[in-house]
């Protein structure tokens, strides 16, 4: 049997950590009617899945998927630490050699804060693809860098030296990083995504 | 304290003065186009024929010496209405010696429904004709969580009933119009995070013209724009820990959009507060009363920065009247 540890309860969706699994489930919300509702979890469970498998494909690490079942998705349960917790700057320039991997492909993963993310046997496994898109503009990508920066402010003392290890790791294996971090600072003084 | 507002961002013109307790007057001359929608130079028109008409309602009863400021709608707004309100109050100002107060539009809707209520910290979806937005306090500034990425729901109304051949204002028609279906057509949903996108929409319900009844498009365009912007309510709910959800601007006028919220924030265990009635439509009260928060916390406008700013966004203003 594998047994339930946690359940997390988010906007649209119900998490349950079990042993060995992980089961993302996509609840019904009563104020949409059934036709939209139906179709809009069945078409982002799928979606979620799609993309997920295709961030691994592309060489980010992330949680193997077992099965898509209607608005269902189980998936291998990753155990190490939460990287909000155990950031290093190795963990961060990691981190951007793995976001831009991410990006290369083609894949924004539309909430990349450390929350969604897990240090297991030395590699940053990113969770979560409930909000992932396929976008390859550099606007799609400087919201994602931007919305780690600012996670990583909200809640990392030394976030400047973080922020810098980043960099480093995501402009490796990004020609076009220069672009995308002039983006960043654009989308900064927009004063949005705060 | 007491504060004259101005207010004339887009249809109404109106006029009010306000003091600490309450709203004491309020004048207004609303535009009516004759046929379509609203058109700017025409609405700009109508406003300059009658600002020195609004102006006197409300002075008339008042002691002018008694007046600590003047307070305009500075934006966002369509440009030719936002100039005459703006020079309006400029000359007022400088004839009365009393300080000029820009003030946002956007954040008058939501300070307004505040006053006198015991609402604490709200999430806000502020969805009106030109704006739709969903906006949370945080360190002296509206935040904006989300918002719409081409056009404001309303303006979405407006625009297919408009091409249904109901008359302006079309929001009203649809809603009473959608409660005869029960059938729901596929229309684009695009919510893409916290932000949403209405003209897909539009262009989906105006093909459907042909083919379906006016009653299921008007029902399925409700129900597929609405569940949007509630989708997007949730999720800065669940992102922000906030319990309380407030609805301001004119499309919050609609019973449908205000029972879906209802349902969301009942499934969470949050509050809603839906618009009071008496400050739904634009109006100069809320202006006034913005102006009054923003004076009393030594914010003035002095004139060379006193021009009107059709794109002037609610995370803009500095809030310095919330602790």
């Amino acid at each position: 049997m594998d047994h339930l540890i946690e359940r997390i309860i988010g906007a649209e969706a119900a998490v349950d950590i079990c042993d060995n699994s992980v089961v993302k489930r996509r609840v019904a919300k009563k104020y949409r009617t059934t036709e939209i509702d139906t179709k809009l979890r069945k078409e982002r469970t799928r979606l979620e899945a799609k993309i997920q498998s295709e961030a691994r494909r592309a060489g980010v690490p992330t949680p193997i998927i077992r099965a898509v079942d209607g608005f269902e998705i189980t998936m291998e349960r990753i155990q190490g630490s939460a990287v909000r917790f155990s950031i290093s700057e190795t963990i961060a320039e990691q981190i951007g050699e793995m976001l831009c991997a991410l990006h290369q492909a083609g894949i924004v993963h539309g909430d990349p804060t450390t929350r969604n993310m897990i240090f297991s046997s030395g590699k940053v496994f990113l969770i979560d693809f409930g909000l992932a898109c396929y976008d390859a503009s550099v606007e799609a990508r400087g919201v994602d860098v931007h919305v780690f920066f600012q996670a990583l402010e909200a809640s990392h003392e030394n976030f400047i030296s973080m922020k810098r290890a980043f960099i480093l790791g995501y402009a490796r294996r990004c020609p076009d990083a220069q672009q995308i971090l002039d983006k960043v600072e654009e989308i900064k003084r927009r004063g949005r995504y705060l | 304290m007491l504060v004259l507002g101005l207010e004339g961002t887009a249809w109404n013109l109106s006029a009010s003065l306000v003091n600490d307790e309450d709203i004491l007057c309020e004048a207004n001359a609303p535009y009516v186009p004759v046929s379509g929608g609203i058109h700017p130079r025409e609405a700009a028109q109508h406003f300059a024929d009658n600002v020195a008409s609004v102006l006197r309602q409300v002075l008339s009863s008042a002691d002018l010496r008694s007046i600590d400021g003047v307070a305009f709608s500075q934006g966002p707004g369509l440009g030719p209405c936002l100039r005459i309100v703006s020079t309006a109050a400029r000359a007022l100002s400088l004839r009365l010696r009393v300080p000029l107060i820009g003030v946002n539009h956007c954040i008058a809707h939501i300070e307004v429904e505040r006053w006198k209520t015991d609402l604490a910290d709200p999430i806000v979806l502020y969805v009106s004709g030109a704006n739709s937005q969903v906006l949370s306090y945080r360190q002296n500034r509206y935040r904006i969580l989300g918002e719409t990425l081409d056009i404001g729901v309303g303006n979405c109304l407006d625009k297919f009933a408009r091409s249904a051949g109901l008359a302006h204002p079309g929001g009203p028609k649809i809603e009473r119009l959608a409660k005869g279906s029960r059938r729901c057509l596929p229309m684009p949903y695009v919510v893409k995070g916290m932000d949403f996108s209405f003209s897909g929409i539009v262009t989906a319900a105006q093909n459907a013209l042909t083919s379906a009844t006016l009653e299921d498009i008007c029902y399925s365009f409700q129900e597929t724009a609405f569940a949007m912007l509630v989708e997007v309510c949730e999720r800065a709910l669940s992102q922000t820990d906030k319990s309380e959800l407030l609805l301001a601007g004119g499309v919050g006028a609609n019973k449908r959009l205000q029972e879906m919220l209802t349902i969301m924030t009942a499934e969470r265990g949050a509050r809603f507060f839906s618009p009071r009635p008496e400050y739904l439509q634009d109006n100069g009260a809320m202006i006034a009363y913005t102006g009054l928060l923003m004076l009393s916390h030594g914010i003035q406008t002095p004139i060379a920065s006193s021009g009107a700013n059709p794109n002037f966004r609610p995370d803009e203003v500095e809030v310095l009247w919330i602790t």
